[in-house]
């Protein structure tokens, strides 16, 4: 088989990835070498369904010995066979960047003979770019769960970022759809990883010429719907592993059906309003100073449909609110409802040269459409009759708000404004 | 209210800066100062400043000592090429004098917010830019890039490309200004094109093209096709040169 109808079926396995970020490293190009990568991330091209194209997304085989059930690469499936030798992955990352196609590989496989062996092979491939082909770019490299420890400290060493995905989110789901898989397999890499990055991290603050470790740190992936947990344990497993595991990025990937398998739940389409939501609690976790235990309870289990997880927070919590945006700070001004990072930092800037008014908060670009039922300016409100009224403001936002339509996924590429 | 006063320059981008940097030296509130570009009529309206390059430097080189943030901003918002903003400048430039690099928090005020507007449009582009140029390889081993960018960002773009890909030997070309860039043997040149003739690509040049067509066919997942999304991340003016997508 030749390397295109190859990469027809090795890139086609690896659509449903979520993850394509190139961001959070900075590797300088060595001289005579090709590539380095760029601290925010760049996309090179958004593909026909919009999202964003950075890395050459590929599986290094999808010729798969475990069966899992909601998998087309699954060994009990009848799909076309193939794998790249490490020659072809290596030539075919070269030819691409120097054409500035892309920032470089995002190498994941199935299961070949052994965990081992498929990793063997991967962390080839990334040896061959790294040692002598001196290639700078972004890796992004998977890791096999049940692999050696071995190849797990080699692959860190050589990739920007590794992952090892937790598939599923509770080990009674794992072993019911994935038998072959265990936690443990999962875990373990993940603590290891988690301890190489802080190490590494400490040492190179005593000798920078210490080697580094995955220092764009390490992320996971979890299948939303194939399995019967609520969002608020999803949310708390993404919780736990942000801060125990210290993980830079948790994918969430709508279950996608390919195959037919009783062990499945019937849905009448892919949860991709479920994964926004996710996503957008998620966000909440990371830049917003939210806890899971805020977003959502074990009496209010699921994320509202209708409203994005701040403003469902922000009606439930009207003793909060009107803030004052002259005085409030950086947290608080977070909480309210259409104000993101940028418009509170903007805030903050704009305030210390005057107060701002109303019409000094469109100039900043801050959109009101949501905010102005939630703030004051001066004292002044925006929208005098609603403020501290709930139900009002629920039924003004429903009106005036086109949250029916469905946002596409991974919409949001981190550090892309100047 | 007080009177406006109206000055004039010669409609370079370093008698611009010199006219600048005189106001800002004579006059006690620059923010009720005019200026802008003489124009070749019988009765001028308003006061000649004469072009001075030196002071031009002086201005930008004490800019960047003192506020490096804004001092990027100006450079950004000069490969904007803008016309007519003469006014809008010399009240930033003031600003920055007074209030030191967070004015570019200042966004309330109409002048700040102008200029870092514009500045982060040409910032944006330059971002973009920097994925979406596409090189084709030459026979000769070297790689070509085409473009037409709104901004004039070749200089920054090329100094980009000069750490990422400075292992081989490539060119960019500004189709619409006719500029250029030369990487080659370590060294980075600027210059024009009167005549471009397209040189020949190399032989597997197309080889390549097709498997980057067909990766980025088949990243797509189908029944989540949205090209509304796609053009507001990828506006189709930059298709153009898109290796992936041609021959669609
Ligand atoms: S191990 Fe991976 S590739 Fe193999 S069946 Fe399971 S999910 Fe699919």
């Amino acid at each position: 088989m030749d390397t295109l109808a190859k990469l027809q079926i090795l890139s086609g396995a690896a659509r449903y990835d979520a993850s394509c970020a190139s961001s959070g490293s900075k590797r300088e190009a060595s001289v005579g070498g090709i590539g380095n990568t760029s601290q925010s991330g760049i996309c090179h091209s958004w593909s026909d369904d919009g999202r964003c194209i950075s890395l050459l997304k590929i599986l290094l085989s999808n010729d798969c010995r475990y069966d899992c059930a909601y998998c087309v690469n699954r060994s009990s499936n009848a799909v076309e066979r193939a794998s790249f030798t490490a020659r072809e992955v290596v030539d075919l990352t070269l030819e691409f960047y120097r054409r500035n196609y892309i920032e470089g590989l995002f190498l994941s496989s199935a299961v070949m003979q052994s965990p081992d062996v498929t990793m063997d092979r991967m962390v080839k491939v990334v040896e061959t770019l790294r040692q002598e082909e001196q290639f700078g770019g972004y890796i992004h490299l998977k890791i096999i769960p049940g692999c050696s420890s071995d190849l797990v400290r080699k692959a860190g060493l050589y990739a920007d970022r590794i992952s090892v995905n937790i598939e599923l989110p509770s080990q009674v789901s794992l072993q019911r759809l994935a038998p072959q898989k265990h936690k443990n397999a999962i875990l373990e890499p993940m603590a290891l990883i988690g301890r190489e990055i802080t190490s590494s991290l400490v040492e190179r603050k005593a000798d920078r010429r210490a080697p580094r470790f995955a220092p764009a740190g390490q992320s996971t992936q979890m299948i939303i719907g194939a399995s019967p947990e609520n969002d608020f344990q999803i949310l708390r497993l993404s919780q736990g592993l942000y801060k125990k595991m210290h993980l830079k990025r948790v994918y969430y990937s709508a279950y996608v059906p390919v195959c037919e398998d009783n062990r499945l739940p019937v849905l009448a389409s892919p949860p991709l309003l479920r994964e926004h939501r996710l996503y957008q609690a998620d966000w909440l976790l990371r830049f917003y100073g939210f806890s899971a235990e805020e977003i959502l309870s074990d009496d209010l289990p699921f994320l509202d449909e209708t409203f994005d997880p701040k403003t469902a927070w922000a009606l439930r919590h009207p003793e909060f609110f009107p803030v004052e945006i002259n005085r409030a700070d950086y947290a608080t001004l977070l909480r309210v409802p259409g104000i993101g990072v940028t418009s509170a930092k903007r805030i903050i800037a704009a305030r210390r040269f005057s107060a701002i008014t109303p019409e000094g908060m469109k100039r900043i670009g801050v959109v009101m459409k949501r905010a102005k039922y939630f703030i004051t300016s001066s004292g002044r409100t925006f929208e005098k009759s609603l403020v501290g009224t709930p139900a009002l403001v629920r039924q003004q936002l429903l009106l005036g708000d086109a949250t029916a339509t469905l946002p596409p996924r991974q919409l949001v590429f981190p550090g892309f404004s100047l | 209210m007080k009177a406006t006063k109206r000055y004039l320059y010669d409609g370079t981008a370093d008698g611009l800066f010199s006219a600048i940097s005189w106001i800002l030296e004579e006059e006690a509130d620059p923010e009720n100062v005019v200026l802008a570009e003489r124009e070749q009529t019988l009765f001028e309206d308003g006061l000649f400043i004469n072009t001075d390059s030196i002071q031009a430097e002086q201005l930008f080189s004490r800019l960047r000592n003192r506020a490096s943030d804004a001092a990027y901003t100006l450079y950004l918002f000069m490969l904007a090429e803008k016309e007519g903003m003469e006014s809008s400048l010399l009240h930033y430039i003031s600003l920055v004098y007074r209030y030191g690099d967070t004015v570019s928090g200042y966004l309330t005020h109409p002048a700040v917010r102008d200029i870092v507007s514009i500045a982060k449009k040409a910032g944006r582009e330059l971002h973009r830019m920097k994925g979406l140029l596409r090189f084709e390889k030459l026979q000769d081993g070297a790689y070509l890039a085409k473009m037409e960018p709104d901004h004039n960002i070749i200089q920054p773009l090329a100094s980009y490309f000069r750490t990422r890909l400075r292992a081989q030997h490539w060119f960019l070309y500004d189709v619409k200004r006719r500029t250029a860039a030369r990487w080659s043997n370590g060294v980075l040149q600027f210059g024009t094109i009167e005549q471009f003739i397209t040189p020949a690509l190399s032989e597997d040049e197309k080889k390549v093209q097709l498997l980057w067509q067909t990766f980025f066919k088949t990243i797509a997942i189908a029944d989540r096709k949205n090209p509304r999304l796609q053009k507001s991340n990828m506006p189709m003016k930059y298709w153009k040169y898109l290796t992936e997508k041609q021959g669609e």
